[in-house]
C-alpha cells in the first residue's frame, strides 16, 4: 500500500469526512497496512495539517470539532472499545472543575490530544480537584488539563498543583485552558502552562514529553 | 447632558461632554447588595433595587434588566440547575427531552419561566431610572439560543450534518428573540441587547457567521428598530476581527469588541458605528484601580478624535469584580472630561 493511500485518510479527516475516513481505514487495514503505522502517518498527520492551520486568528471550535469526531471514529474503529490501546505519548486526565458545566472545549481538547496519540481520561464536567488528582495518581498521567468558561473558578484551578503535591505527585504538569482562564497568566493561576488554545496545549505537552524522555 | 443624552450623542457621533461608560455589571450588583446571584436571577425587584443601587454607587451611564443565559431556554422547556450564588446552568436540554421542533411553541414574555421577572425589572428600571439612565434588556442572539436549545456540541454537528434542520432551528430562534425582545421594549427599556457569543469566530467560521447568523440578526434589529429600541447593540465576544465589517449590514448601531480585538482594527473595520470596549473582563478581577485607570485613559485616548466610542469592558464584569476598579472604570472618564 502506496503512502497516498495513507495521504487518503489523512485528507478525509482534514475534510471532516468521517464516513469516508472510515472507509480509508478499513482500506489499509485490508492491505495489512498495521494499525499504529495508520495512526502515525494519516491521523498523527492530519493533526499536524490541521495544528498549523489553527492560528491563533484563525481558530474555530466547529472546524476542528469536525475533524475530531472523524479522528475519534477512525481511532474506535482501529481499536473498538475493550481492545487494548497502542503505545501512546502518555496519559492525560482532562476535566471541567467543580462548578463549571461548559465543557465543549474539554471535548475538543480530548479529540485532539487522542489524535496525537495520546490516552485521554476525561473527569467530565463539574469535577471536583480532588477527583481529578486521584484520577492521576491511579492512571499515572503525565498531566493535568483543567479547562474554565467561568472566572469564579480561579480559587480552584489555584487549589490543583497543591492538591497534586499533597498527593506525592510533584512531578506532574498542569495545564488551564478556556475562555476564562486564558485571559490569566500561569503564575496567578499556580499551574505549568497556559493554553491559549487546544493546539497549544498540545504542543505544550509535546514538548515536556520530549524533555521527560 | 444626562446618561441616555450622552449615550445617544456617542451612537450618532457627536461630541458628549465626557465619553459614556457603561459597565457590564450584571451578577455584580448581586453581590455588591450583598443578594445570593441564584435569587436576583429570579426576582425582578430584585434585580432592579440592586442594579439602581450599583448605578448610585458606581455612577456609570446604563443600568441592566438581565439575569444570565438561561432565561429563554428555560421559558421554552429546558431544565435548569440552580445554585446557591451562581449563575444557574441547563441540566437537561429542550431537544433532550424528547421534543421536536414541531412541537415547540416560541414562549409567551409574560408568562413562561423567568421571562415575566426580567420584565418586571425593565418596568421598575424604567420608572425609576430610565428617565437619565439608559436602561438595557437582554436577549440571545440565534445563534447561541440554537446551542442552548440543543445543547452546543449537538447544535454545531447538525449545522453540517443537517443543515436544513438547522436553519430551521435558526428561524425558531430567531423568532424566541425577537417575542422577548419586544416585550422587554414594551416594559420599557430603551434597547435590549442582543448578546450572541456563540456567533464568534472563535466558535464557528465568518462564513458560517455571514450564510446563517447574518439573515437572521438582521430580521432581529429590524424589528427592534421599528418598536422604537432607541439603538441596536450586538455583543459577540472574542476575535470578532473577521466579522466585525457585517455588523452595519445587521443594522447594528452599538459593536461590542472584546479584549482581544486591537481598537485601531475595529475602528478600521467599522468607520460608522459605535464600538464598546474593551477592558479585559479578569483584570476586574486581578488588576489594581491604577492598572484599570491607565488602560482606560489609554483608550479613551484612542478614541479621542473619533468619538463613538462606549468605554466598556470587552465582557461582563466578574460578579466577584473588586469595586475599586470599576470605580476606576468610570473616573477615568470623569476624569478625561
Amino acid at each position: 500500500m502506496s503512502n497516498s493511500a495513507i495521504h487518503l485518510l489523512e485528507k478525509s479527516l482534514l475534510d471532516g469526512d468521517q464516513a469516508q475516513a472510515i472507509a480509508e481505514a478499513r482500506k489499509l487495514l485490508d492491505a495489512n497496512v498495521g494499525r499504529e503505522r495508520i495512526i502515525t502517518e494519516g491521523i498523527e498527520a492530519a493533526m499536524t495539517q490541521l495544528d498549523s492551520k489553527c492560528t491563533a486568528e484563525q481558530f474555530n471550535l466547529l472546524e476542528i470539532m469536525l475533524v475530531g469526531r472523524a479522528v475519534m471514529e477512525v481511532m474506535k474503529y482501529l481499536y473498538p472499545p475493550g481492545t487494548p490501546l497502542p503505545h501512546t505519548k502518555g496519559t492525560i486526565v482532562l476535566g471541567t472543575l467543580e462548578g463549571d458545566v461548559h465543557d465543549l472545549g474539554k471535548n475538543i481538547v480530548k479529540m485532539i490530544l487522542t489524535g496525537k496519540g495520546y490516552r485521554v481520561v476525561d473527569c467530565g464536567k463539574d469535577c471536583p480537584v480532588e477527583k481529578l488528582i486521584d484520577a492521576a495518581k491511579q492512571e499515572s498521567a503525565k498531566a493535568v488539563g483543567v479547562s474554565g468558561l467561568l472566572t469564579t473558578l480561579i480559587p480552584q484551578v489555584r487549589r490543583v498543583k497543591e492538591c497534586a503535591v499533597k498527593h506525592g505527585l510533584k512531578h506532574i504538569k498542569i495545564l488551564a485552558g478556556g475562555a476564562a482562564l486564558k485571559q490569566a497568566s500561569a503564575e496567578s493561576l499556580r499551574v505549568d502552562f497556559v493554553a491559549e488554545t487546544a493546539f497549544d496545549g498540545a504542543r505544550y505537552l509535546d514538548l515536556i514529553s520530549k524533555e521527560i524522555k | 447632558m444626562n446618561s441616555l443624552e450622552r449615550i445617544k450623542a456617542a451612537v450618532n457621533f457627536e461630541t458628549p461632554d465626557r465619553v459614556p461608560v457603561i459597565a457590564q455589571v450584571f451578577g455584580h450588583a448581586a453581590i455588591l447588595d450583598n443578594v445570593a446571584l441564584d435569587k436576583y436571577v429570579r426576582d425582578g425587584e430584585l434585580i432592579a433595587r440592586s442594579q439602581i443601587k450599583a448605578l448610585e454607587y458606581y455612577g456609570y451611564d446604563a443600568v441592566f434588566a438581565l439575569m444570565d443565559t438561561s432565561v429563554e431556554t428555560e421559558a421554552t422547556g429546558s431544565v435548569l440547575t440552580y445554585l446557591q450564588n451562581r449563575y444557574p446552568f441547563v441540566k437537561s436540554y429542550v431537544f433532550s427531552r424528547g421534543a421536536n421542533l414541531e412541537s415547540l411553541s416560541v414562549p409567551n414574555p409574560h408568562k413562561a419561566g423567568r421571562m415575566p421577572e426580567l420584565l418586571k425589572a425593565a418596568k421598575i428600571l424604567r420608572r425609576e431610572v430610565g428617565g437619565e439612565v439608559l436602561v438595557v434588556g437582554c436577549v440571545l442572539g440565534p445563534m447561541t439560543l440554537a446551542m442552548q436549545l440543543l445543547g452546543p456540541e449537538t447544535a454545531l454537528y447538525l449545522a453540517i450534518d443537517d443543515p436544513e434542520s438547522f436553519a430551521r432551528l435558526l428561524d425558531f430562534s430567531t423568532e424566541v428573540t425577537t417575542t422577548f425582545g419586544l416585550a422587554q421594549v414594551e416594559a420599557g427599556v430603551h434597547l435590549p441587547i442582543v448578546f450572541d457569543p456563540s456567533a464568534s469566530p472563535a466558535v464557528v467560521p465568518d462564513q458560517f457567521f455571514r450564510e446563517f447568523e447574518l439573515p437572521q440578526l438582521k430580521r432581529v434589529f429590524a424589528s427592534f428598530k421599528e418598536a422604537g429600541a432607541v439603538a441596536n447593540w450586538l455583543h459577540i465576544a472574542g476575535p470578532t476581527d473577521l466579522i466585525l465589517p457585517f455588523y452595519p449590514q445587521a443594522g447594528v448601531d452599538i459593536a461590542n469588541f472584546d479584549y482581544c480585538v486591537d481598537p485601531l482594527d475595529a475602528q478600521k473595520a467599522l468607520p460608522q458605528t459605535c464600538l464598546d470596549g474593551n477592558i479585559k473582563p479578569l483584570s476586574f478581577v486581578q488588576a489594581t484601580p491604577e492598572e484599570i485607570a491607565a488602560e482606560s485613559s489609554t483608550l479613551l485616548g484612542m478614541f479621542a478624535d473619533r468619538r463613538g466610542f462606549i468605554l466598556s469592558p470587552g465582557c461582563e464584569i466578574p460578579p466577584e469584580a473588586n469595586p475599586e476598579n470599576v470605580k476606576a472604570l468610570v473616573l477615568a472618564s470623569r476624569k478625561r472630561r
